[in-house]
């Protein structure tokens, strides 16, 4: 730290000793400054990243773990619970995926389509809200709208001259439970993004086509869709980046033993093997071999992002 | 030129006007009625609670009972501690490593910043995983230590990217000026980028706050003792299990021996789900601001 006062290394001269240290020595505040949050990056991240190779050894409490290779692996693609496990997490993933993907863009075009600002205003900051509430809170709500006699949805179906049905505990239902419980946490939150789009279309191009006589589908259809293409492009891909990740902490607390069979994901299959059976390396694999997927979908959904819209991931 | 901004339609009171009015009034409702309906089934009274139900618009016999009976029972008065205390900590530590890794991170000349980038956002993408998690924090003997849970995330990389955000726009000419009178990059930081970012660092606490407010998953499996939950995993169990006598306690069930019968399990599970929804809604009005601001930051890349 040659000039503490002065910490711009640009201004000085390199005249002598290593270049590498003069260049860098200024900034020696700037990197005690990054320093905490590196080391805290190494010890909970990266430590965890490097303990993964678990998943190719057997775990044992005392002393060190031997080295198995695929044995974890080989069991987890021979057990009957991992074709379905992996069954659910596609199914429930994909059912989120496109029934909930084009809500929000619908909405979205929806308050855009409202002339009283105060209104669309309301809307927005009443169905933001529940983006913030955590799943438990959530499983709360859904488990008291869907409860047998007493639930809303049953007193109404029942008022209809229907009858009672226990959505939570019918393998028929319960992914259903999930998609609609995602659709009402996340339908105004994901909006946003396409609000955000529409807002930033050229006035002039919607007063133009009105002037020439275009009604509403069609300034929809043919200049604000086409205008926020690329944005609904990138949020898709995002999501299909994610698709490994059917939502544990929704699926975790709406589960029970009735539809375990329809809901165990991925997630919920490591956490049951792992934290409550102790399988901690079988458990470790399932993980890992999660996480690689995910990876490949994500770079894939990188570099076929950027290809489309020039816009990757990161 | 072009003229972005708020495009409004023509006044219009046609079919279609009308349907998107009463649809969008419609979707309104159906967010905010499931959870106001839990909210007048917390406040009603004793006597009418049993006709309460899912349809149920107005709290008969109003009365603040159940949270009465609430706050006198440990788990909860505890879990509402617990909460507090994690969610203030957590927030604290990590505003202080992210406000400095983002300092540092947001000095344009700053050597080796794109490996530093690269090394933070590694950490987005690849991850140990549940097991290996729990797996270190045994190792550094933090299970059923409240730091296990403060420090879950203590530097998340999104938000510190989006505080870099924020710091990248305080103008460089007001960073430039203190340095010449010889202010260490500390001061700089307290005393001027802080300052000027203020939405910023609403915005970023903001964020950790809900987060570690909410968090229950890490708190449930790393803290054993019950005594040291957080009101989100109290909660879990009594949504779960729903067992009235695990859930107020046996040594309590004696102290409520009038009321034991009458403590209904309905109201005490909407009390507490409100307790737990109700610092977010106090926040609502701040994080409505910033959040969209903040998301919108993070989203939008240039």
């Amino acid at each position: 730290m040659s000039d503490p006062i002065r910490g711009n290394g640009a201004r000085h001269e390199q005249t002598k000793g290593n270049p590498l240290i003069k260049t860098i020595a200024p900034y020696t505040p700037l990197y005690l400054m990054l320093l905490p949050a590196l080391i805290y990056l190494t010890v909970f991240s990266y430590v965890p990243m490097w303990g993964a190779r678990l998943a190719f050894m057997d775990f044992s409490f005392v002393g060190k773990h031997t080295f198995v290779g695929f044995k974890h692996f080989a069991t987890l693609f021979g057990s009957t619970a991992f074709g379905s496990v992996i069954a659910n997490t596609i199914i429930i993933s994909a059912m989120k995926i496109f029934i909930n993907f084009p809500m929000p863009i619908i909405l979205a075009l929806m308050l855009s389509e409202v002339r009283s600002r105060r209104f669309a205003r309301i809307i927005q900051s009443v169905v933001y809200l529940p983006h913030f509430l955590s799943w438990v809170v959530i499983a709360g709500i859904f488990i008291n709208l869907l409860a047998l006699e007493e639930g809303a949805i049953n007193r109404i179906l029942v008022f209809f001259g229907g009858t009672q049905f226990p959505f939570l505990t019918q393998g028929t239902s319960i992914r259903w439970v999930f998609v609609f419980s995602e659709m009402w946490r996340s339908i105004g939150w994901d909006s946003l993004l396409f609000i955000a789009a529409i807002m930033r279309i050229d006035v002039e191009v919607f007063e133009a086509a009105i002037a020439d006589g275009a009604g509403t589908f069609r300034r929809i259809f043919s200049i604000t869709l086409p205008a926020i293409l690329p944005t609904i492009v990138t949020v898709f891909i995002l999501n299909l980046g994610f698709f490994m990740n059917a939502g544990f902490d929704q699926v975790f607390n709406l589960m029970n033993d009735a539809v375990l069979s329809k809901v165990d994901i991925l997630d919920t299959y490591v956490y049951r093997l792992g934290l409550q059976n102790g399988e901690f390396s079988y458990a470790t694999a399932a993980g890992l071999f999660k996480g690689v997927i995910g990876l490949f979908l994500i770079f894939g959904t990188h570099f076929g992002s950027k290809r489309l819209t020039g816009k990757g991931v990161w | 030129m072009r003229k972005p901004g708020v495009f409004h339609p023509a006044r219009s009171f046609g079919v279609g006007t009308v349907l998107n009015y009463v649809l969008l009034a419609l979707l309104g409702f159906m967010t905010f009625f499931p959870l106001y309906n839990i909210l007048v089934v917390s406040l009603t009274g004793p006597a009418k609670i049993a006709a309460a139900d899912g349809l149920s618009v107005i709290p008969h016999d109003f009365s603040f009972a159940t949270y009465i009976t609430l706050v006198q029972i440990p788990k909860v008065a505890k879990g509402l501690f617990n909460s507090l205390y994690i969610t203030a900590a957590g927030v604290l530590i990590n505003m202080v490593l992210t406000c400095l890794a983002a300092y540092a991170l947001s000095r344009p000349k700053l050597p080796g910043k794109p490996f530093f980038m690269v090394f933070i956002i590694i950490t987005m993408i690849f991850e140990g995983g549940l097991i290996p998690d729990f797996l270190l924090m045994k190792n550094l003997h933090l299970l059923n230590n409240y730091y296990s849970v403060i420090l879950y995330k203590a530097v998340n990389a999104y938000y510190l990217i989006i505080m870099i955000r924020f710091f990248e726009e305080v103008p460089l000419s007001l960073i430039e000026a203190g340095k010449m009178d010889g202010v260490t990059e500390t001061r700089t930081l307290v005393s001027i980028v802080l300052p000027v970012s203020k939405a910023g660092v609403a915005t970023v606490s903001l964020f950790y706050a809900v987060f570690h407010w909410n968090e229950y998953f890490r708190a449930m499996i790393y803290l054993t003792n019950p005594d040291k939950w957080p009101l989100q995993v109290v909660l879990r169990e009594l949504i779960v299990s729903g067992d009235k006598a695990a859930f107020i306690g046996a040594l309590n069930y004696l102290k409520y021996e009038v009321g034991a019968a009458q403590v209904d399990m309905k109201a005490l599970k909407a009390g507490v789900i409100i307790l737990a929804v109700l610092p977010i809604l106090f926040l609502y009005p701040i994080l409505l601001r910033y959040f969209s601001k903040g998301a919108l930051s993070g989203a939008v890349k240039e």
